[in-house]
């Protein structure tokens, strides 16, 4: 494997009685484009959390880039960026502000920010919407704007919460674009996702997590095993079936 | 329909009692006020009997009513499921049995009884006889469904603005002239009765305008049946009635409209900024930056600013024409500061998920020096003007206008005193809150009382104390010739608040380094 971006070892979080994440370990290489899949409540947001420095963890070590994120966290937020499920923008910021602000507020000149902010909403396709408010924007265009304030700094390392989540496939088709684009250039991408699909299509190395652990991890080949992504995720993590039997009135054919 | 629609509404008030615990209270305290503004409009229509400007009064009761009814439903667009069409829309329902559903809906609840109960205090104030007392009935009945379908109306007309960004922020700010009309009336009014500046006579003739509005004709129409002049007060209420079903067909008609259209005003909605001010001032400017946009756009914002100017008026003005008006002068200017600690005291909390977005930037224990002086200096340049001109309008009412600046320099103290308490309180005692339908700003989460307590009397009492010497300095330099006193005290109260606030950064900063992921995640708890 090629130099380690992300490394972690006997990541745990407990809320209380529940333990959210119950030792994790992962190592995705440079310029790997990682997916890490998992059903609701797995623990795969409260684990990218903690990989970036937004929620302590109760045990484990996480590095990036060779940095430990909670022995020194200035130095690992200097070379992360994050797209959190949940878009966390400041929404009376115009797009164009906002990309301006926060590439300001990581420390690059006004004049460059500003810069870099036109080329990604050229390549977002957000220019016909750049000074219109955050808050006005559709679901599409937040998390398109919230890559485009992630990437501003040039991170050497990507984390992204369900970013098509929500999003139309010409949105997210330009997401799509620009990640692979990203992690042509040797930079490294972890991605959390239901889609099995969109992992297949654009990962190389994917990790299933169920109730806080990982259960199966490696490149998309192994992890799958001649079956669909899709079908090892069902085996993995089981599924709950119930076909409806209570609802013998639904359909045209019933009384 | 009018039974579903009914019943809809009767399980909403039931299902606010099953609801959270503040929603709860919110709906217990709501019964209550609606109770008493019954007994009390009874009451207060009831006395009126044999006063000489009975109808005149009568008529300001059915107008303000009038206007309850026009503006509240807008403040509580959100609260009132039924009053959105739009919650309908995707069901196959006819507009006209629709519209009769939503009115009686409207009908159902606490307040419009209160206000059926309330203003039946005319059947004994200003009702004589059988005849002016069946008047009274038809006039209320009458009274209280114009309320129902003008509210009706106008919210329907604006349902598609009121559920956008936009129309929501303007509902927000019609909190403004209600608090100040609330001040008013706390403060000014009564103090204007005692010195009998306010009689009941003050109201005569104020309907010569008002009698031909729709309230006034159904207090006239009362007056004019118990004086023998029924035929007119018949045609009040016939006139009355026209007014209702025009405004009934006015608004089936947005009812259709509104089903079917969208507000689509923030689609079209551009800033014109050609990017972030203080392009060279580092982490500091840009977070100034984006506060004083903030500040501009958010009407959080211009609403505290708004109750903070309200209140620093309203609690001075009985001292102002008074030998004591320097200490109601001095103490506008304490308040305002301690009310500046107060809303700042949660400031994550406030900026809620959104900081996130710099938590994961902001690096070091420099970086949040940076990042909190950012967020003062967009405070002090709105507070310092601000009151600036507020202090010295007070000053020129007492009639010392040069005192302004004895109040200016206790303000820049106070401010500085304030907003650098602020930044340490939003470190040690962060809670999260969220935006409720019905309230201008958001309220701290169920669970935090403590913590709102806690910023509250830190801040008042941190404010009081680090004042002290300021006040004192006032107080015992009066001998000073004032071309030396004043300019003496200004510097050091703005040399004394900067200290202040810079001291309050440096604190903030040094427990900020390592309670970041502790402030995110009650900023990410945060709804709005």
């Amino acid at each position: 494997m090629s130099r380690v971006a992300i490394s972690v070892q006997g990541l745990r979080k407990s809320f209380g009685d529940k333990e959210a994440v119950a030792g994790i370990d992962l190592a995705i290489g440079a310029g790997s484009f990682a997916g890490l899949v998992g059903p609701n409540g797995a623990g795969k947001t409260t684990s990218l959390s903690m990989m970036t420095g937004l929620l302590r963890p109760d045990l484990g070590r996480i590095h990036i880039d060779g940095v430990d994120v909670w022995a020194d966290p200035p130095a690992a937020k200097a070379l992360i960026g994050v797209v959190p499920a949940e878009a966390r923008l400041f929404e009376r910021l115009s797009g164009e502000e906002l990309l301006e602000y926060a590439g300001r507020l990581r420390g690059i000149p006004a004049d460059e920010s500003r810069r870099r902010a036109a080329q990604l909403l050229d390549v977002l396709d957000l220019v016909p919407d750049a000074k219109r408010l955050v808050a006005d924007y559709s679901t599409g265009m937040r998390k398109k704007v919230a890559l485009g304030s992630a990437l501003i700094h040039n991170p050497s390392v990507l984390f992204l919460d369900e970013p098509l989540e929500g999003v139309d496939p010409v949105s997210a088709d330009v997401i799509r674009r620009l990640l692979t684009r990203f992690v042509g250039t040797g930079s490294t991408v972890l991605f959390s996702s239901h889609v099995m699909e969109l992992v297949e299509q654009v990962c190389d190395h994917v990790s299933i997590i169920d109730k806080g652990r990982i259960v199966a991890g490696g490149t998309i080949d192994e992890v799958r095993g001649g079956k669909s992504l899709h079908q090892a995720f069902i085996d993995l993590v089981g599924s709950r079936a119930n076909d409806g039997e209570g609802l013998s009135w639904l359909g045209s054919s019933s009384g | 329909m009018v039974g579903l629609l009914v019943r809809l509404k009767l399980r909403l008030l039931r299902n606010a009692l099953k609801s959270s615990r503040q929603a709860r209270t919110s709906f217990i305290l709501s019964t209550i006020a609606a109770g008493l503004v019954a007994i009390g409009l009874f009451v207060s229509l009831a006395v009126l009997r044999g006063q000489v400007a009975a109808v005149d009064l009568a008529t300001v009761s059915f107008t303000t009513l009038a206007f309850g009814w026009l503006i509240l439903p807008l403040l509580v667009f959100g609260l009132d499921g039924t009053l959105d069409p739009s919650t309908l829309a995707l069901y196959p329902l006819r507009t006209r049995p629709l519209a009769v559903g939503l009115l009686a809906a409207s009908a159902t609840g606490a307040w419009p009884l209160a206000n059926v109960i309330g203003l039946l205090g005319t059947t004994v104030g200003l009702a004589r006889g059988a005849l002016g007392l069946l008047f009274a009935v038809v006039a209320v009945v009458l009274q209280v469904l114009f309320c129902i379908v003008l509210a009706r109306c106008v919210t329907t007309s604006l349902a598609g603005l009121l559920r956008s960004r936009r129309g929501k922020d303007f509902a927000g700010l019609l909190i403004l002239p209600i608090f100040a009309l609330y001040e008013a009336f706390v403060q000014i009014v009564p103090r204007l009765t005692a010195e009998g500046k306010i009689t009941a006579n003050s109201f005569g003739g104020i309907d010569a305008w008002m009698r031909w509005t729709p309230p006034g004709l159904a207090a006239h129409a009362i007056q004019d049946a118990s004086t023998g002049h029924a035929a007119t007060g018949l045609c009040r209420l016939l006139l009355l009635a026209a007014i209702i079903v025009a405004l009934g067909w006015l608004w089936i008609r947005e009812l259709d409209r509104a089903l079917v259209t969208v507000d689509a005003t923030t689609q079209a909605a551009a800033v014109r900024s050609t990017g972030l001010p203080f392009a060279n001032r580092g982490l500091l400017g840009t977070v100034a930056a984006r506060c004083l946009l903030y500040q501009r756009r958010e009407p959080g914002a211009k609403i505290f600013w708004g109750l903070i100017v309200i209140i620093v008026a309203a609690s001075s003005a009985s001292t102002l024409l008074t030998p004591a008006y320097l200490g109601g002068l001095l103490g506008a200017a304490g308040f305002g500061a301690v009310f500046v600690a107060i809303f700042n005291a949660d400031a994550i909390g406030m900026l809620g998920p959104a900081f996130g977005f710099d938590a994961v930037a902001l690096r070091g224990r420099k970086s949040l020096r940076s990042y909190f002086a950012g967020m003062d200096l967009a405070l002090a340049v709105i507070a310092v003007p601000l009151f600036t001109i507020v202090l010295f309008v007070l000053a020129t009412v007492a009639k010392h206008p040069l005192d302004g600046f004895l109040a200016l320099a206790v303000n820049l103290a106070g401010i500085g005193a304030g907003i650098g308490l602020s930044n340490v309180l939003a470190v040690l005692l962060p809670y999260p809150v969220e935006k409720r339908p019905g309230s201008p700003t958001p309220k701290a989460m169920d669970g935090y009382k403590g913590q709102v307590l806690g910023a509250a009397f830190c801040s008042l009492l941190g404010v009081v104390v680090l004042l002290t010497p300021m006040v004192l300095a006032v107080a015992f330099t009066g001998h000073v010739a004032g071309g030396i006193r004043m300019p003496a005290l200004l510097l050091s109260g703005a040399v004394y608040g900067l200290g202040l606030a810079t001291l309050g950064v440096r604190i903030a900063a040094r427990l900020a380094e390592v309670l970041i992921p502790e402030l995110t995640e009650v900023a990410l708890r945060s709804r709005i």
